[in-house]
């Protein structure tokens, strides 16, 4: 039963602009995040974020009420800021809007301004604001926005520093880990924009319950001015990079996202341009050993239709991977509007020779549309995937945001060769669970061996009238 | 006197032990702005109490943060349709914003009524579309007289108070304005009872249903766990209701019995001798020999074995302390329930509590007990380090301030994994406590490497080899 449906979401693909401004934060040493808006803003991000990655996450809110939203949150702004000022003693507190904020028009840079001067006399950390409303765009957009207002407000030109700027986009921490191991074997001193791999996956001390001390600091980010150039793994993170093109010289390189065997080369090579750097032996092997999982997989990827959803890029890069194994996407699906990436598979699927159904902007209720109509073996997406999977008897190979209803979604990594080689393995694992027996034979499904057996019949009997006509 | 932890001065009184002075912290204001409140908003307040009808289409109208966030999130079990898992929004854009919804919400009720022919579609106001003034009432209407589908308007701007108390009566008043009374049960039995306040998490509901159709009671409704909307609309027939949660739904019992004359009574079914007293005042209320008689064997057939098959528990858990920090309900409900696994209830405290609910914890648990209101993560941290409960009883935002501090955790919220209502209930209650409580991970405190071989090991549990 199709519908036409143009207007309602149904199982949405994409997050509002503060969710995105918040996993940006999330990487920065001693910084408190501040949503403008109902308090619920920041309160079910957190929990999305909290069930996630199971660790504490702090998002302060400046709970915005019925009076408030009636003369305006700069009474609400300008005391959150000093009680955050006074009881945490963050390096940084970024304000991020909301749909209420924006709407009711605050007015948050000069409300920030008239609190630094009622406190001329005090020490203040870095303050700054990010107009983030949720009403445009998705969570990419905010995660956009937010670097660049980083970057904006803290690069300044000093001497150059000779490393590599990467902004990594909403990546897990294992998979900012990779990259900043594969930097490390490259030689090449980088600034992460931004580093969660300590902050998100920390080992049990209750050092994690005030603001982190590890994560990108104010003094890199200031220093991102001075260097060699910037590597946005996601094309849409890239407007930091654009900015400190245009205003500090330092080049700009936009994606691909470093998934996969193609890709990883890529951006390998980019560093490598970037830095004037040679490539190491072991950077070689790891690369050897990606090629090689890959042939061993082969024959059990070769030809199973794949179906895609989540953030643009990943999509992407994951569609390419895919079809570097030999897999076939059928349905690749993300929330975000976006031109380019439509451009992006449309490229990979010229060169590849696949034909996806291509939903940018899509909701899962579309996703499983097209999956019913062009097919899927396996789906590979975040854990709002289960139930479509669930309804299609395909296995749901979770990777992505968020990820609530398995353990270790901090710990689940995609990028780099190393990456990749874990998720050649995870998936032809989980093609062999579902679809192939103990002993390794491929199970064949009674019902699809009669659906086959009746459309040979039916291939006979054309064969034997167009015999008989002859 | 000391206050109970170091916070910010106008938060102290927000913290109290019982016995000492006034017993009832001060409670029901807004949050510190700034802080990191585990409050949520007005529209979460409605959302999760009418979430768990499960043949409606629950649509947000708003930017789609409101609804990504929030869909299937409330851990309510179906036994029929799977319809109110679905997250659906009207996903405002920028244009929406200057120019109003209206349209856009129409157009997507339409669509989801073509789509799905749900029992019922609730719209949910939000911030964004309560100050552009959106009139999601007149659409509602309109979209009911075209479609003949109950389009029920929700007014839940998230902004519109400080406590998602008011959300719950607002999700109450959907009900009582549209749903309630709109249609004639086909037949009545002097014995018809509506459950309220009961939301079948994990199946809750599953545990006292058979209960009380064994007792003769019929049950025309649950508002909403594992309800269609059609049978709440028939619930103004019941000659009782019966309310479970007594912090979001005292509201709509009450409003019910002034509005049609239905008495109600205040159950609890977690525990032993709450879930007996409970079923014991269901039965004298309706006064019938026959029923009471049923129950009191249905009590005892019931009882019996729960204490062999507790017993293991109980012997771990005795003399144990926990510490309640929960939405509301259960700061009280349950202190009986730990008793009776010989845990003693050192804290409780509440998000949204207001005065009444403050005055039911004060009632329930014994002196010495810390009553705590809105703390934010830092001073729930700050309270699990000064007085290290053996346990922290509370939702998913609070479970990892707790586990990295060493202190064990059950999700009472939506996150939990048994149901825990009725005689079943409590043996699964006991059983999951058990499993965090004695848990050998937690023993393992010795937090660095190179402190093993100096320092033996703390905190750990006489028992644990």
């Amino acid at each position: 039963m199709h519908h036409d449906k143009k207007f309602a979401v149904v199982n949405p693909s994409k997050m509002c602009q503060p969710m995105g401004a918040v996993q940006a934060l999330l990487g920065v040493k001693n910084t408190m995040p501040l949503i403008h808006g109902s308090q619920g803003c920041s309160t079910y991000m957190r929990f999305q974020l909290i069930r996630h990655f199971r660790e504490p996450i702090e998002v302060a809110s400046t709970s915005m009420n019925e009076k408030t939203v009636i003369y305006g949150g700069e009474f609400n702004l300008m005391k959150a800021l000093k009680n955050i000022t006074e009881k945490q003693s963050p390096d940084m507190i970024v304000v991020t809007s909301s749909c209420l904020t924006e709407t009711i028009g605050d007015d948050m840079a000069g409300i920030i301004e008239k609190f630094k001067d009622a406190n001329l006399d005090n020490e203040l950390p870095v303050i700054i604001p990010v107009s983030t409303p949720s009403y445009v765009e998705s969570h990419v957009e905010g995660y956009n926005r937010t670097i660049k207002a980083l970057v904006e407000h803290l690069a300044t030109p000093s001497v150059p520093n000779g490393k590599i700027n990467i902004i990594t986009g909403n990546i897990s921490p294992a998979d900012c880990k990779q990259v900043k191991d594969l930097l490390y074997q490259l030689n090449c001193d980088s600034i992460i924009l931004t580093d969660t791999s300590e902050n998100l996956d920390a080992p049990l001390t209750e050092e994690t319950l005030s603001l982190y001390n590890e994560g990108t600091s104010i003094e890199e980010i200031e220093d991102t001015a001075n260097s060699l150039g910037t590597i946005s793994l996601s094309k849409h993170v890239d407007s930091a990079a654009i900015f400190l093109e245009k205003k500090f010289g330092v080049k700009s390189i936009s994606g691909p996202l470093p998934l996969g065997f193609e890709n990883t080369d890529q951006f390998v090579t980019s560093v490598c341009e970037l830095g004037d750097l040679e490539i190491p032996e072991s950077v070689e092997k790891d690369r050897g050993r990606l090629l090689d999982a890959m042939v061993d997989a082969h024959s059990y990827n070769f030809h199973r239709k794949v179906a895609i959803f989540g953030d643009p890029d990943f999509v992407s890069g994951m569609t390419r991977f895919t079809s570097e194994l030999g897999m076939i996407p059928s349905v690749v699906c993300t929330g975000t509007e976006s031109e380019r990436f439509t451009e992006d598979v449309k490229l990979i699927s010229k060169e590849k020779g696949i034909n996806p159904v291509i939903l940018a902007g899509g909701d899962l209720f579309d996703m499983h549309q097209a999956i019913k109509k062009a097919g899927a073996d396996i789906l590979i997406g975040n854990a709002y995937g289960a139930s479509t999977a669930k309804e299609e008897n395909i296995p749901l190979l979770r990777v992505g945001f968020p990820i609530f209803d398995r353990l270790g979604a901090q710990r689940i990594s995609v990028l780099g060769y190393k990456g990749s080689i874990e998720f050649v393995d995870k998936i032809t694992n989980t093609l062999l669970d579902f679809y192939y027996d103990e002993a390794g034979y491929e199970i064949v499904d009674e019902k699809t061996e009669e659906i086959l057996r009746e459309e040979g019949d039916e291939g006979f009997e054309e064969d034997f009238m167009s015999k008989e006509e002859i | 006197m000391e206050p109970v932890i170091e916070t910010f001065e106008s938060r102290k009184k927000h913290m109290c032990v019982k016995g000492e002075g006034l017993s009832i912290p001060v409670c029901d204001k807004a949050s510190l702005p700034g802080t990191v409140t585990q409050r949520t908003c007005v529209f979460g307040g409605a959302r999760i109490v009418l979430m768990p009808i499960t043949d409606s289409i629950h649509l947000v109208h708003g930017p789609i943060g409101c609804a990504a966030c929030t869909w299937d999130i409330r851990g309510s079990k179906s036994s029929r349709e799977e319809l109110y898992k679905k997250g659906c929004s009207t996903d405002l854009q920028e244009k929406d914003i200057v120019f109003g919804g209206e349209k856009k919400l129409f157009e997507t009720v339409l669509e989801l009524y073509n789509i799905y022919k749900p029992g019922a579609i609730f719209v949910y106001a939000t911030c964004v579309s309560g100050v552009i003034g959106d009139d999601i009432k007149a659409v509602c209407k309109k979209s009911e007289d075209l479609t003949g589908c109950r389009v029920i308007p929700v007014q839940s701007e998230g902004f519109q108070d400080h406590n998602k108390t008011k959300g719950h009566w607002i999700g109450g008043d959907a009900l009582l304005d549209y749903v309630i009374g709109t249609k004639e049960p086909e037949e009545t039995t002097p014995f018809d009872i509506n459950i309220v306040g009961e939301f079948n998490v994990a199946g809750d509901l599953w545990g006292i249903k058979p209960l009380l159709e064994e007792m003769g009671v019929n049950i025309i409704s649950t508002i909403s766990g594992d309800s269609h909307a059609d049978e709440i609309a028939q619930a103004h027939r019941a000659k009782l209701n019966i309310v479970q949660c007594q912090k979001s739904s005292n509201y709509v019992a009450r409003k019910m019995e002034k509005k049609y004359g239905i008495p109600f009574i205040k159950v609890n079914f977690f525990g032993l001798e709450q879930t007996t007293n409970s079923l014991r005042e269901i039965a004298d209320f309706f006064g019938d020999e026959e029923m009471i008689d049923r129950t009191e064997k249905i009590i005892e057939r019931e009882l019996m074995g729960v204490e062999d098959e507790t017993q293991e528990y109980r012997e771990r858990l005795e003399g144990k302390t926990v510490a309640l920090y929960v939405g509301g309900n259960k700061a009280w409900s349950l202190v009986r329930a730990f008793e009776e696994v010989g845990m003693d209830v050192m804290m409780s405290g509440t998000k949204n509590g207001i005065k009444e609910d403050y005055e039911r914890i004060k009632e329930t648990v014994r002196d010495g007990t810390i009553i705590v209101d809105d703390a934010n993560s830092t001073e729930l941290a700050r309270l699990l380090k000064k007085y290290k409960p053996n346990l922290l009883i509370s939702g998913a935002k609070e479970k990892y301030i707790s586990l990295k501090l060493g202190i064990p955790f059950c999700d009472f919220n939506h996150d939990r994994i048994s149901a825990f209502a009725g005689f079943k209930g409590f043996v699964s209650f006991a059983k999951e406590v058990d499993a965090s409580v004695s848990s050998p991970v937690f023993n393992l405190a010795s937090k660095t490497l190179s402190k093993v071989s100096k320092t033996p090991k703390v905190g750990g549990d006489e028992n644990a080899s």
